[in-house]
């Protein structure tokens, strides 16, 4: 498979006939979605607000800022401006893939005007903040016409299949296209960190910066994906896997670097990283052998506990203090052996019996903690005051001065977490094709045949809560120092479920899959602090949309998304021979 | 000594009853549709405070003080908004996954309990803390004549008699009733049931809200007994409730009853009696809990197949 030329345009296929609705607009498609693009630039550029909010960014009645703060590049102006521009340059010219990077564009013109109309008609006590006729307010109804005019110009006309691109270039360029895109992606990530900066008081814009943020990354990446760029780097890094993760982990140690190294989003990061590693082990558990375990986050809290009591704190029964390394090593090793514990009765049970054992298992852990049992975990009083990880001289909570850049506090512990979910990612992708992995999956596909093929399904079983157990427990370690209380509250049932919901909201069986649900899950309560009274309502209800909607997840693995959400053709094209999931091509 | 022991056998009846009640929502539900609803014990804290909406906000105050009158209106109401949430949980978050492989269901079921008690919790004035409920029934202990004599309050006696009533009624029906032999069909065969002209998707409703109800009379009985309810009740009591319906024998109601009433006894008399004391109690029902799953799945009166992945 190494064509230099570009496969035939998308375009020689007929598009799929539109649904009956959409059909009478089938001829207007071009002016639709001119006029789209025209009225998203047109929104951009009008006022949204007839009033001030407190020099916020939505300044009353001003028209052509170009060059303040709305237009910066997490302003939302500048992104409808953008969009309203390539909306009208991909309407004229035949970009293969169009309708859907049209349809993308439009959907994340609607989000960003839909958030920020709202927002304003929300504080300014009714639509006429939007609407006014003295100061022609219109941006936002204009952005949200556009925006819909767009995706109904997109589909109008069918929707083509996903290009699918197979250029390849020599090594040496596809590694220079490797590093661009992921020095891009650290750009992109650091943005959505910090934009809207913390929410506070004095900052009461930061929710609605950021979900239209959001909003406007979720269309670029939708019309990224629409075009098939997305997959095509997806491929590149596939032909060049070592180089791409060393490439990753660089990308993710420089992050300090970025707009977002400051301790506040240090902490935040570190703390992402601590779930996304337990996760991964979670992952291996219910992603891999299919055994469903609602009372994971036990193992998490008996690694936190171990180190808690190895730590030297003032207030841990065992006054041992061991050094950080041997403490980390000795937390997995017990939360392995208490997952063994855990795994063995569970050997006659499947299915959803299965989930509650494991859920009781979660509760007595959280009950025995919570009582104090052997006067190890402090009971209501927690285990205070765990000193920080102290490696070659430095404690980990202070600044850090390397080669004449002054690093915030913090940046020690996030480089240490991001070494350990690497470590973690590679025992899992080590797993996943190895022998054990493939047992795995078979008992996980279906346990009577596997045992049939040979498996011994008891020993399978209790090694992947075993070394599931492990990694949690792992994690845990860092979690107690990083944390420097460690008290049975944040064991809890809850925390279990959105364990499960991370792995399950990025896709199960995917490494990248945890790591996003695990971030989604953590920056979102973080970016959104006005609704924290609602969080969980939320939670509880985004777990019933996914799994009604798109249970496979964000990233799917290729089994699940076989088995969860079967697709049409008309989704992803033709894939091409060699791919390793002909089967799949040729089914649906 | 011994009067301690009786006092906690009637604690541990009253609970059980309780639980009992709840525990057929759960086994009717797994034996039709092989589903966990993580939700009911949701149910029944919505139906408690439901009931106390009524109390507090509909009755008049001449009806509030009459017990007579006020009861049989709580239960009504409880009952009522209790099956509301659960016909809505099966229409909407349930029945679109009904041939969906059986993670889907279960982490929609998760979902629902958090986001239950989390509506009540914002949504109902005053409950981030646990509410006072009112004496719905004949204020008073009445003391059995055992020994030195054991104390019951009335409405612990209301919760027992009215829960047996209800579990007997129940059986009566799905044993005599054309609705419940349809139930039973159903839960045996359910593409047969549809060739024999029964509607599954009806008869899933009817369990529904059969379970619904009971959890619904319960809560509000149970707040009536304890005066206070709190969003937690939910979980805890739903968790004890799924381990007496397992214990009782999944899709058994009378399995359900006696679970139910074992259940109760091994809280309070192991919370009496065993280590640690009250604050193991729940600790001894889970590993009850494991311990039936991994040495009898199909508890007292289940029958003995494997338990299905």
């Amino acid at each position: 498979m190494s064509t230099l030329e570009k496969p035939p345009p998308a375009p020689a296929m007929p598009p799929p006939a539109p649904s009956s609705r959409l059909a009478a607009l089938a001829p207007h498609t071009t002016v639709l979605r001119i006029a789209g693009g025209l009225l998203t630039l047109v929104g951009a550029l009008l006022p949204w607000a007839t009033f001030v909010l407190n020099e916020g960014p939505y300044p009353e009645k001003s028209t052509l800022e170009f060059f303040s703060a709305p237009f910066a590049v997490t302003g939302f102006r500048l992104h409808l401006a953008v969009f309203g521009i390539a909306a009208i340059v991909i309407a004229l010219v035949a970009v293969p893939g169009r309708e859907r990077i049209l349809r993308a564009i439009g959907w994340g013109v609607v989000a960003v005007a839909v958030v920020n109309g709202l927002y304003i008609a929300v504080e300014g006590g009714g639509l006429g903040a939007i609407t006014a006729a003295d100061g022609v307010a219109f941006g936002a109804v204009a952005a949200l016409v556009g925006g819909v005019l767009l995706v109904l110009g997109a589909t109008a006309g069918g929707l083509t299949p996903v290009p699918v691109w197979t250029w390849q270039f020599n090594r040496y360029l596809e590694w220079l296209i490797l590093v661009v895109t992921y020095g891009l992606l650290l750009l992109l990530v650091s943005a959505v960190l910090t934009s809207g900066g913390r929410g506070s008081a004095a900052n009461v814009y930061s929710g609605a910066v950021f979900l239209s943020f959001l909003g406007a990354a979720g269309g670029l990446l939708g019309a990224l994906h629409a075009s098939g760029l997305l997959a095509w780097i997806g491929a590149v890094s596939e032909r060049h896997r070592l180089f791409s993760v060393i490439v990753l982990l660089v990308t993710a140690l420089l992050l300090p670097l970025t707009g977002a190294g400051n301790e506040y989003w240090m902490t935040v990061a570190a703390n992402i990283g601590v779930y996304a590693a337990t996760a991964i082990g979670l992952n291996i558990v219910v992603g891999l052998a299919g055994l469903l375990d609602l009372g994971y986050v036990a193992f998490l809290g008996i690694g936190a506990f171990v180190a808690a009591n190895f730590s030297g704190a003032a207030a841990s029964r065992i006054g041992i203090e061991l050094p950080f390394p041997v403490v980390m090593v000795l937390a997995a090793v017990i939360a392995g052996i208490f997952g063994a514990i855990v795994g063995s009765p569970t050997l006659r049970v499947r299915g959803d019996y299965l989930a509650i054992v494991t859920l009781a298992f979660g509760e007595i852990f959280v009950r025995s903690a919570q009582n104090n049992i052997g006067g190890l975990t402090g009971g209501s009083n927690a285990i205070p005051g765990i000193p920080p990880v102290s490696l070659f001289g430095t404690e980990f909570n202070d600044a850090v001065q390397v080669g004449g850049l002054e690093l915030a506090p913090g940046v020690l512990y996030y480089v240490l977490i991001v070494l350990i979910v690497a470590a973690v990612m590679l025992v899992f992708a080590n797993l996943k094709n190895s022998r054990l992995g493939r047992a795995w999956i078979a008992i996980r596909e279906d346990e009577d045949a596997a045992r049939a093929m040979g498996i011994r399904t008891g020993p399978i079983k209790i090694l992947a809560f075993l070394i599931g157990a492990m990694l949690a427990g792992f994690a845990g370690a860092f979690f107690a120092h990083k944390t420097a209380t460690v008290s049975y509250e944040s064991f809890r049932f809850l925390e279990s479920v959105t364990l499960l919901a991370a792995v399950i909201l990025g896709g199960m069986g995917t490494i990248p899959g945890a790591v996003l649900g695990a971030s989604i899950l953590f920056v979102l309560p973080e970016k959104l602090r006005e609704f924290s009274d609602y969080r969980l309502l939320l939670f509880g209800l985004a777990l019933i949309l996914i799994m009604r909607f798109r249970p496979q997840g964000l990233v799917p693995d290729r089994h699940r998304r076989a088995e969860l959400a079967p697709e049409t053709d008309a989704e992803t094209g033709p894939i091409p021979a060699g791919d390793g999931d002909t089967a799949k091509a040729s089914a649906s | 000594m011994l009067s301690t022991l009786f006092s906690q056998i009637v604690n541990g009846l009253v609970l059980g009853s309780l639980i009992g009640l709840i525990a057929l929502g759960y086994t009717m539900v797994y034996g039709i549709i092989q589903l966990i609803n993580f939700a009911h014990g949701e149910i029944f804290m919505v139906g408690a405070y439901g009931g106390l909406a009524m109390f507090t906000y509909l009755l008049p105050t001449f009806v509030q003080q009459q017990w007579y009158l006020a009861l049989p209106l709580l239960l009504i109401a409880g009952a009522a908004v209790a099956v509301g949430v659960a016909v809505a949980m099966e229409r909407f978050a349930y029945r679109p996954l009904r041939n969906a492989p059986r993670l889907a269901p279960l982490i929609t079921a998760l979902g629902v309990s958090v986001a239950l008690q989390e509506a009540v919790r914002v949504f109902y004035p005053g409950a981030t803390a646990a509410i006072p409920f009112p004496d719905i029934f004949v204020p008073g202990t009445w003391m059995i004549p055992i020994g030195d004599g054991v104390p019951i309050k009335y409405s612990g006696l209301l919760l027992v008699v009215v829960s047996l009533t209800l579990a007997i009624g129940l059986q009566l029906f799905i044993d005599r009733s054309r609705m419940g032999r349809a139930m039973r069909a159903t839960s045996q065969d359910r593409d047969v049931a549809r060739l024999m002209g029964i509607d599954p998707d009806r008869v899933i409703v009817l369990t529904f809200v059969l379970g619904g109800a009971l959890a619904g009379v319960g809560g509000v009985l149970y707040g009536g007994y304890l005066n206070n309810i709190n969003i937690d009740m939910g979980f805890q009591n739903g968790i004890f409730a799924f381990t007496a319906a397992v214990l009782g024998g999944i899709g058994s109601v009378r399995g359900a009853v006696v679970g139910g009433l074992t259940i109760g006894l091994i809280k309070s008399l192991g919370g009496q009696y065993l280590p640690g004391g009250s604050a193991y109690d729940y600790v001894w029902i889970f590993v009850v809990l494991i311990a039936v799953l991994v040495f009898r799945p199909q508890g007292f009166f289940g029958e003995t197949e494997r338990v299905r992945a």
